[in-house]
């Protein structure tokens, strides 16, 4: 089992250079390292879910609010949900605090990794749509830079592609780390129509209209610290009134993030790097580090997953360079 | 405002966390005999004192000293890992930085200091102190420079995840060797270590025999690690299996220090995050 070899060897950058021993050593293995990145992310969404206003009623409106917009089949559970936390609120929030401190603690305990994770899909699906009223997507309101199509529903695709089995790839070892779960046609084809999912939430009406990026960052600002108010405002400026040609240029990346996995491995590393780029602007300019630092945030929001998945899909070493560690791994 | 009985859970967990710290030192006062006193008892005498400080600052009622003199003995244990942090890197370069054993204890001091030095001042007047995080009258209290409470609150959780995946693997890294413990071959088996290592474990572990490296006896793994450099070159090491209280098991069992250490992890990066 992978994740059992992975850590069955002192990581290779703790060795001791120069002695020889590292030679027994194996270079860490990737998807391990994202499956703890993962972890990670749950960890402070449970602690991000005790903080104050996550008691209050605000967290139950904020859950109600997810209704609005979306088809009744799926706001009428939504408005059922909201009104159960709002009665138990105390209760019912400390355990979802506490589930997801459990889900980052159990992804990072080895013995714990399937469970977790299958748990982590689960609760992910759940809230999903009780919580975020499936990212909204049903509502034709939606943006990615916002964070679109939902943080939690890509928890859910990491966990499914960093689920620790070798199947996908009979003939050799896996081309990237998220291949390995599920084979890389239906790794590149999970790839592809998410990144395109998000080109075309970008060209919506709502999101071509002239103010539309503009209003969006600067609606941003509100309890934000100075210094990140600031960058936000001076990035609204920049594309005041620029509102369709910030969609067809931002709609023009994604495309091109999402077609490059399908490339030959310099041209993917390329558009790699260019969806991590994508995933730090919307994470610095559209989401304010998903207002972490308003006391409101229950997530880091998209772009740190959506960066994540980027690093799944990094051309693994052709087998000549990888070292020896890492096949065994 | 959050719940106080939600503070109290993690205000009782620091307690345990202190408990099992003195406990610790207690029992290892015989093993640390010999002059490196120092240098394995600062990681528990430092989980005690951030466990008393971390209750006192969760629930008022459990309050000890005033923040000014927490902020001092943050400040030196700060600079006491920062040190070890510094000779690490000598020694082993940058990599003591990422993941030598001093650097999360100087994390997690440094993040005491920043939580103790950075309350709002105008908060901590209104209540006499950061004592009790649910603030009563005078509300929730809040860190200033924010980002930082951020950038500790990611940090900590990046070690608390680190541990979990180390503690819970087969534990040949040697910084963790829970599972060599509990689950080492009846007959020698080979094992990566390194001499720096080995070399405290022999010079310490009475159960150690000649010529082999007893992880088990590096039960007390933060302090081998943490112990005076020796020879530099790794090598391989013969592992017997683990075998009695001297060797690091019962409340000295490394995964003890470790499971505190992820404890206390959890714990501050709750705190700092409920104060930004």
């Amino acid at each position: 089992m992978s994740e059992i070899s992975a850590g069955g060897v002192r990581p290779a950058w703790r060795s001791t250079p120069g002695t020889g021993a590292e030679t027994r050593r194996a270079a860490p293995d990737v998807r391990r390292l994202l499956q703890l990145a993962l972890a990670g992310l749950w960890l402070l969404d449970g602690v991000l879910q005790y903080q104050a206003f996550m008691f209050s009623k605000g967290f139950s409106d904020m859950l109600a609010d997810s209704a609005s917009g979306n088809p009744g089949v799926v706001a009428r559970p939504i408005s059922w949900d909201a009104t159960l936390v709002g009665h138990h609120l105390a209760a019912l929030n400390a355990s979802f605090a506490t589930i997801q401190l459990l889900l980052g603690i159990g992804i990072a305990w080895r013995p714990t990794v399937r469970v977790a994770l299958a748990a982590s899909v689960a609760w992910s699906l759940g809230v999903w749509w009780f919580g975020e009223g499936l990212g909204l997507v049903l509502t034709g309101n939606v943006s990615p830079v916002s964070g679109a199509p939902g943080a939690v529903i890509l928890y859910a695709l990491l966990a499914v592609l960093l689920w620790p089995s070798d199947r996908g790839s009979p003939d050799g070892p896996s081309p990237f780390a998220a291949a390995r779960a599920v084979g890389a046609p239906v790794a590149r084809v999970v790839w592809l129509v998410l990144w395109l999912s998000l080109a075309y939430f970008a060209l919506l009406p709502a999101n071509r209209a002239p103010q539309a990026l503009h209003d969006m960052i600067a609606g941003m600002t509100d309890g934000e610290p100075g210094w990140l108010a600031a960058l936000d405002r001076g990035a609204a400026a920049l594309v005041a009134h620029q509102g369709l040609a910030a969609s067809v240029v931002l709609a023009i990346a994604l495309v091109v993030v999402a077609v490059g996995v399908y490339l030959p491995a310099p041209v993917a590393r390329g558009s790699l790097v260019l969806a991590v780029v994508v995933a730090a602007v919307f994470w610095v300019f559209g989401q304010a580090f998903g207002e972490i630092m308003t006391g409101g945030a229950t997530d880091l929001n998209s772009a740190p997953l959506l960066a994540l998945l980027a690093l799944a899909y990094w051309p693994a070493p052709a087998p000549s360079q990888a070292n020896e560690g890492t096949a065994t791994s | 405002m959050i719940p106080s009985w939600v503070l109290d859970v993690f205000a009782a967990i620091m307690l345990v966390v202190a408990a099992v710290s003195a406990a610790r030192l207690v029992a290892a006062r015989s093993w640390r005999r010999g002059g490196r006193s120092a240098a394995l008892a600062d990681i528990d005498v430092a989980h005690l004192l951030m466990g008393i400080a971390m209750a006192g600052t969760l629930v008022a009622a459990l309050r000890t000293w005033p923040d000014g003199a927490w902020e001092v003995v943050f400040g030196v244990l700060t600079a006491w890992f920062g040190y070890r942090v510094a000779r690490d890197a000598r020694i082993s370069g940058v990599r003591a930085l990422a993941g030598g054993h001093c650097a999360p204890h100087l994390v997690h001091a440094g993040a005491m200091l920043y939580m103790f030095a950075a309350v709002s001042a105008p908060a901590a007047h209104e209540s006499g102190g950061m004592g009790g995080m649910s603030g009563g009258a005078g509300g929730m209290r809040t860190l200033e420079l924010p980002f930082l409470a951020l950038l500790f609150a990611l940090v900590l959780v990046g070690y608390c995840i680190w541990d979990l995946d180390q503690v819970s693997g087969p534990g040949t890294s040697g910084h963790y060797s829970l599972a060599v413990a509990r689950a080492a071959p009846p007959g020698p088996v080979l094992a990566a270590v390194g001499a720096r290592a080995a070399g405290a474990a022999a010079a310490g572990a009475s159960g150690a025999s000649a010529g082999l490296v007893s992880v088990a006896a590096s039960g007390l793994a933060d302090a081998i690690v943490a112990a005076p450099p020796v020879a530099e070159p790794a090598g391989i090491a013969q592992v017997p299996p683990a075998s009695g209280p001297a060797d690091g098991t019962g409340v000295l069992a490394p995964w003890v220090a470790t499971a505190c250490r992820i404890a206390m992890g959890v714990t501050m990066a709750f705190m700092l995050v409920i104060m930004i």
